[in-house]
């Protein structure tokens, strides 16, 4: 009788600690699912875990999730522009009519533009011969975007513009740019992709050997463009994984 | 009707799965999902007495450059002081060196004047840029925001008086309340059910 009476304190201390539990996780969950987490405080000057609703009393208008955007137009042909190259002569993008390029939009505050450099080096001396140019479009101050080129001795064309430059970028239907990004076309001035974040050689050699296909008469755009886009996923598929 | 409910919330599933940043929709750009500038950083101010407390709240996988955050005033009788940020994460890229960053939600506090008593709406225009870390970048941002004033009785938790270190969730100490309820019920019942089990060995009179 007295075991049963201990069994039965235990299993009542058991089913309180397990309610408790139960109600603390229920109010989370809560507030993460309605975002109410109105009663976060947060003392000044700390960086912290964020609470999202809590910005409501900020006047934080912006939602997560905001589907309020139209989607941009890509353009099919590639949109003529001009802009200064290193020695300040405006040129314009139609100079490199008939080749296929390889158009990266960048900028010198850009880590992730910065560190894709290299490869765009490498795949300009790979591809020039093979009738693919690699042109950069840095969209920033002309000083800062002059002395990095020097110092990292880039070998491939460079236009440079800042307003001039989103305008650029605004023609490939990324009127709000983020950086990088990259827009490979044939060389009869299709824009095949548009690559956005920086781009890593499996992925710059799925895209350009397809661009190749479709130069070379093996493959239609639409064809082409699927192919990109299933070479993409697994790619993606590959690196999760 | 089960059947019914099975395919609407694979439909949903479909629809959340396939959803794509408005830049992704166009003809075949690559599959990955970065969040809208808008939507990677929420920035929002609060009125606190004589400062004001600027709050950007930074969605997983993205964050902000400490160098490139500023407030300045905006309305024309207003004057601030240079924003107080909290120490940040530092970041070594072998490209662009070591930055300080903030990751996640970040709060800066900002002394101010007003010369005309609130004749003019009080506005600030905040600046910040950040990156996203699977390897994109968004151009720094400037916003006008309108500083909000605090909800009612929210004074003393975001308030000056929260000191350092102080952090607190009002929701934890509903838990610790809950928890004291049950446990004293729990110890009481306890003392009931093992009372009513017990004879006594008392000494006859």
């Amino acid at each position: 009788m007295r075991a049963a009476g201990v069994a039965g304190a235990a299993l009542i201390a058991l089913v309180a600690v397990g309610a408790g539990a139960w109600m603390h996780a229920r109010q989370q969950a809560a507030g993460n699912r309605a975002g109410t987490h109105d009663e976060v405080a947060v003392p000044a000057g700390h960086a912290s875990a964020p609470s999202p609703s809590d910005q409501a009393a900020y006047g934080d208008a912006a939602a997560p999730g905001n589907a309020a955007y139209q989607p941009p137009k890509i353009p099919d042909q590639l949109p003529i522009f001009s802009l200064e190259d290193r020695t300040g002569k405006t040129t314009s993008i139609a100079a490199w009519a008939g080749k296929s390029l390889v158009i990266n939009f960048w900028a010198t505050w850009c880590a992730p533009c910065r560190r894709e450099i290299p490869l765009l080096e490498t795949l300009h001396s790979e591809w020039v011969g093979r009738g693919v140019t690699v042109i950069g479009i840095a969209v920033d101050h002309r000083d800062q975007v002059l002395k990095f080129a020097d110092q990292f001795k880039i070998p491939y064309p460079l236009l440079i513009g800042e307003q001039d430059a989103l305008d650029a970028a605004a023609a490939f239907g990324m009127a709000s740019p983020v950086f990088p990004f990259t827009v490979f076309t044939d060389r009869r001035g299709e824009v095949v992709t548009l690559f956005v974040g920086e781009l890593h050689r499996p992925q710059a050699d799925l895209i350009l050997s397809v661009v190749q296909n479709l130069n070379d008469g093996r493959v239609h755009l639409p064809e082409a463009r699927q192919a990109i886009a299933d070479g993409l996923s697994a790619l993606a598929a590959k690196r999760a994984g | 009707m089960r059947i019914s409910l099975a395919f609407l919330l694979l439909i949903g599933f479909v629809g959340v799965a396939s959803a794509k940043p408005w830049w992704m929709r166009g003809i075949e750009s690559n599959e990955t999902d970065f969040l809208p500038p808008d939507t990677a950083f929420r920035v929002g101010a609060q009125v606190d007495g004589s400062v004001m407390r600027v709050r950007w709240v930074i969605a997983d996988g993205y964050y902000l450059y400490r160098h490139r955050m500023d407030v300045k005033a905006e309305s024309p009788d207003l004057m601030v002081a240079a924003p107080v940020f909290p120490k940040g994460i530092f970041k070594t890229d072998p490209y662009l060196g070591t930055q300080e960053i903030y990751q996640q939600q970040v709060e800066a506090t900002v002394a101010y004047t007003r010369l005309d008593a609130g004749a003019h709406p009080l506005q600030i225009k905040v600046t910040y840029q950040g990156c996203a870390e699977a390897g994109l970048c968004y151009p720094p941002i400037s916003k006008v925001i309108f500083p909000q004033a605090p909800p009612a009785g929210a004074g003393a938790s975001v308030g000056a008086g929260a000191s350092e270190g102080a952090a607190h969730w009002k929701g934890v100490g509903l838990w610790e309340g809950t928890a004291i309820i049950l446990g004293t019920l729990a110890f009481l019942l306890a003392g009931f059910v093992l009372r009513k089990g017990r004879k006594l060995d008392l000494p006859a009179p």
